[in-house]
């Protein structure tokens, strides 16, 4: 207990979280520009007819025209938490209104928008204004210089988490002794200038995974490790830029870049905000050296409980039966990044009691990224179906049933039928139950 | 500490000598995989040749079109349906080049939307003023609006040629056919021009397959054409597959003609065959293609060892033993035999699904542009 006692005691310098806040801010940011630039809040947000949402959030929807608002409201949430200004409110604001935005359709969830909201929300408890901040400048009584380590360690567990645990669902069969779906993907790059021909090899592929694997698994330790860290860090550079020219995952490799300099010391952190404070002129008030920023009280069992359910979430596949790959039960929320190479393809029949049917093909309700989705989880075919039942209720129909038709490919595999086809999904109810009307994955994958 | 890094470089160490050991064992050197060669070969030795027979058809049918709008006898008609038949039937082996030229002008709207409006038709006779660009003319134009003027109009020979020497709207009824030819000659040309220029360089030169490539383009096009207008519009309508069980004898391809219907649907099934194997137009030469493609992606069902390509064909196989089983009529079969119709619609969707889920999975065909983390 006093280990723990005096760990929970340590303090450290201010500088490496407001590094932090100022590049996480800035990135957030970006990130909405490009977001609203690419018109992809017109495209994912407000043609659709339809949205998929998360279990228990069903309240949270598109906003029509007002989505643009709220994209706003997080653009600059993230540039207040850039300058540190009024910061407590901009860090809530900005959890807030970007954790809407990612539960507002299923069919966007990626796992790095799944970190920004957890970083978020982290960030609205951490003291990240005290230091090199407005806030700071301007009610020199919150300024200090110092602030309890497991604030910072906090961010560091949290990627810690994200990377090992990206690595754990990487000891697969499919990933390791078959290179799946590198195997797939790598090829498809195989035009791209100078390193493009080295995608035509199979082992390739092997080297990819393994060594993916092994970077996951490891860099939370390398980076942590003051010895390794200068080279832990060149290969967090290799390795993301490697992934950013290869795959369109967007800006999860220039925010995990960015990020990973969390684990790097304080004085590392002191000159990026001199050099910051020469570039932008920008002078912090003198703080006394051992001025001390406090969290309330309810702060430190508040973040215990969140790591409790970190560590535990990603495992809550094993509470189901049938492979997880095929199932998707629990797939979410577990750091399952790049994993599978999942496709297919469904249709829909809407009958009635009168004899009354049509067979619905879901590109008339979707979007092309929607219908991607939809036809290979589980969860959202059964949101679709009773969107289905509602509609043709309202024209009309009498005791709707709906029936799939579905063929799904995973990993290269031939596809076959993934849901069964006699099971009236207008009656089934959608819970943390297993779903019984998945068909059997009918291969094995060996792993976690 | 410093063990966890010596054991880390040990690891990458050890991992790439034990696959580059691999790397001269392994026997795929690329070959196969370059996307340019099948985009090439596409593009010279099907695309541009399948263009260049279905334009002379398509001029021999002009031709015949002018004589019988100079002179309407019963010679003239004849040898126009003739020609319109032959042209109808080689177009079918184009009309699946659904991307780039064809794809940017829609040629197919304008060619072969059925069955035909002939209230429309009747319309834009009256008034030659009529737009023929938006929606709701594509059915009043192209090959199926021909079908009804040269095989509809009346219910024999004579009654079809009284149509056209009306001495009060004869001319009006001849002028509306040119304006069809005419219309249909210009589109061609547009496309087979760009397919001549510089098109061709672009098709090739394109080799990624995010979206707005060539393979992604063409492979997207070729899916929605079987999907969409073999499988769905030649027989999921007609056959009722696809409208709730309501049959429609009136909507099969060719309807006025009647005994053309299968060997045009054949027809279009054999081009998509030989275009996913890479034979060569008008021989029986085969080159890099989609099925070579997967082939060197080593895209096989793990359960049998069959490669996807054998499968694909397989089912292409199947799709042509039930086609043989049809009489030429097909409108006569959704009448008389329709679990035939639906037989095909049935097998052809299976084909559908392995181009459209297995072979766009195998080749990472991308769909949308938005960001992904593949899950």
């Amino acid at each position: 207990m006093t280990a723990i006692n005096t760990y929970f005691n340590k303090t450290t310098s201010a500088a490496p979280l407001a590094v932090f806040r100022i590049c996480f801010g800035l990135m957030m940011l970006f990130s909405i520009i490009r977001f609203w630039a690419n018109g992809w809040i017109k495209s994912l947000y407000i043609d659709p007819s339809y949205f998929f949402s998360y279990y228990g959030f069903e309240f949270v929807k598109p906003l029509g025209n007002y989505t643009y608002l709220l994209f706003a409201i997080c653009a600059v949430s993230a540039l207040f938490v850039a300058l540190g200004f009024l910061y407590r409110y901009a860090s809530l604001s900005l959890f807030v209104s970007f954790t809407y935005i990612e539960l507002m359709d299923k069919s966007t969830y990626l796992n790095h928008y799944y970190f920004i909201s957890l970083v978020c929300f982290l960030l609205v408890f951490l003291p990240a204004n005290c230091y090199f901040s407005l806030d700071a400048n301007r009610k020199p009584k919150y300024a200090s210089k110092l602030i309890p380590q497991w604030s910072i360690d906090s961010l560091k567990l949290m990627m810690a988490i994200l990377y090992f645990y990206a690595g754990l669902a990487k000891l697969n069969s499919d990933w390791l002794m078959h290179a799946l779906p590198l195997k797939i993907w790598l090829p498809a790059r195989n035009d791209m200038p100078i390193i493009g021909p080295i995608f035509n090899y199979n082992s390739t592929a092997y080297l990819f995974s393994w060594l993916g694997c092994l970077y996951d698994l490891s860099i939370p330790f390398l980076l942590w490790n003051k010895t390794t860290r200068p080279f832990a860090y060149a290969t967090v550079i290799i390795f993301h830029a490697l992934t950013a020219l290869l795959f369109p995952i967007g800006m999860f490799p220039h925010i995990m870049m960015v990020a990973a300099l969390v684990f790097f010391s304080p004085n590392f952190h002191s000159r990026i905000l001199s050099f910051i404070s020469k570039w932008v002129r920008f002078e912090p008030n003198a703080v006394a050296e051992n001025s001390l920023a406090k969290n309330p009280s309810f702060v430190k069992p508040l973040f215990i409980l969140f790591f409790i359910v970190q560590l535990l979430l990603p495992f809550r596949h094993l509470a189901y039966p049938g492979e997880l790959f095929w199932t998707e039960e629990g797939y979410r929320f577990s750091w399952r990044v790049m994993l599978i190479e999942k496709a297919g393809s469904i249709q829909f029949t809407v009958k009635d009691s009168n004899g009354n049917f049509e067979v619905v093909n879901p590109k008339d309700y979707l979007s092309p990224l929607q219908e991607k989705m939809m036809a290979t989880q589980p969860d959202m075919i059964l949101q679709f179906a009773h969107h289905l039942r509602n509609k043709y209720k309202e024209l009309g129909y009498a005791q709707t049933s709906v029936y799939a038709d579905s063929y799904v490919t995973l990993n290269g595999r031939l596809g076959k039928q993934f849901i069964n086809p006699n099971t009236d999904l207008a009656k089934e109810e959608e819970s943390f139950a297993h779903k019984d009307w998945i068909k059997p994955f009918t291969d094995e994958i060996a792993g976690l | 500490m410093n063990k966890i890094w010596i054991a880390f470089l040990t690891s990458f160490g050890l991992l790439s000598a034990s696959c580059s050991e691999k790397t001269n064992t392994k026997k795929d050197d690329g070959n196969g995989l370059d996307r340019t060669s099948f985009l090439t070969f596409y593009a010279d030795s099907i695309i541009r040749p399948s263009y260049q027979n279905f334009n002379s058809d398509f001029q021999l049918m002009r031709q015949s079109a002018e004589l019988f709008i100079a002179n309407p006898n019963e010679t003239n008609l004849t040898n126009f349906r003739n020609n319109w038949a032959s042209a109808y039937l080689s177009w079918q082996s184009v009309e699946l080049f659904d991307f780039g030229p064809a794809e940017k002008i829609t040629l197919r709207n304008f060619y072969n939307i059925y069955p035909a409006d002939t209230n429309g038709i009747h319309a834009n006779i009256l008034n030659p003023s009529n737009t023929l660009e938006t929606p709701v003319s594509y059915a009043q134009q192209g090959f199926p609006a021909l079908d009804y003027l040269l095989n509809g109009v009346g219910s024999n020979q004579t009654e079809i040629l009284n149509f056209y020497t009306n001495a009060d709207q004869g001319s009006k009824r001849t002028a509306y056919i040119k304006r069809l030819i005419d219309k249909m000659d210009l589109l061609l040309s547009e496309v087979i021009t760009d397919w001549n220029g510089n098109y061709k360089n672009t098709f090739i030169s394109q080799t990624g397959l995010d979206i707005g490539s060539s393979t992604s383009l063409m492979v997207n096009g070729l899916v929605l054409h079987y999907e969409r207008f073999i499988r769905t519009g030649k027989f999921g309508i007609p056959s009722g597959v696809v409208s709730n069980g309501i049959l429609a004898p009136n909507k099969v391809e060719a309807f006025y003609k009647k005994d053309i219907s299968k060997s045009l649907a054949q027809a279009s099934h054999l081009a998509y065959i030989n275009y996913f194997n890479g034979k060569s137009f008008g021989s029986n030469q085969e080159g890099s293609s989609l099925k070579t493609y997967l082939d060197a992606l080593n895209a096989k069902d793990n359960v049998s060892g069959k490669n996807l390509s054998t499968l694909i064909n397989e089912q292409f196989a199947i799709v042509e033993a039930k086609l043989n089983l049809l009489n030429p009529n097909l409108s006569e079969e959704v009448t008389n035999n329709n679990s035939k119709m639906i037989d095909v619609a049935t097998e052809m969707q299976a084909v559908v699904r392995m181009l459209k889920v297995d072979m766009s999975s195998a080749m990472s065909i991308t769909i949308t542009y938005t960001d992904n983390d593949g899950d």
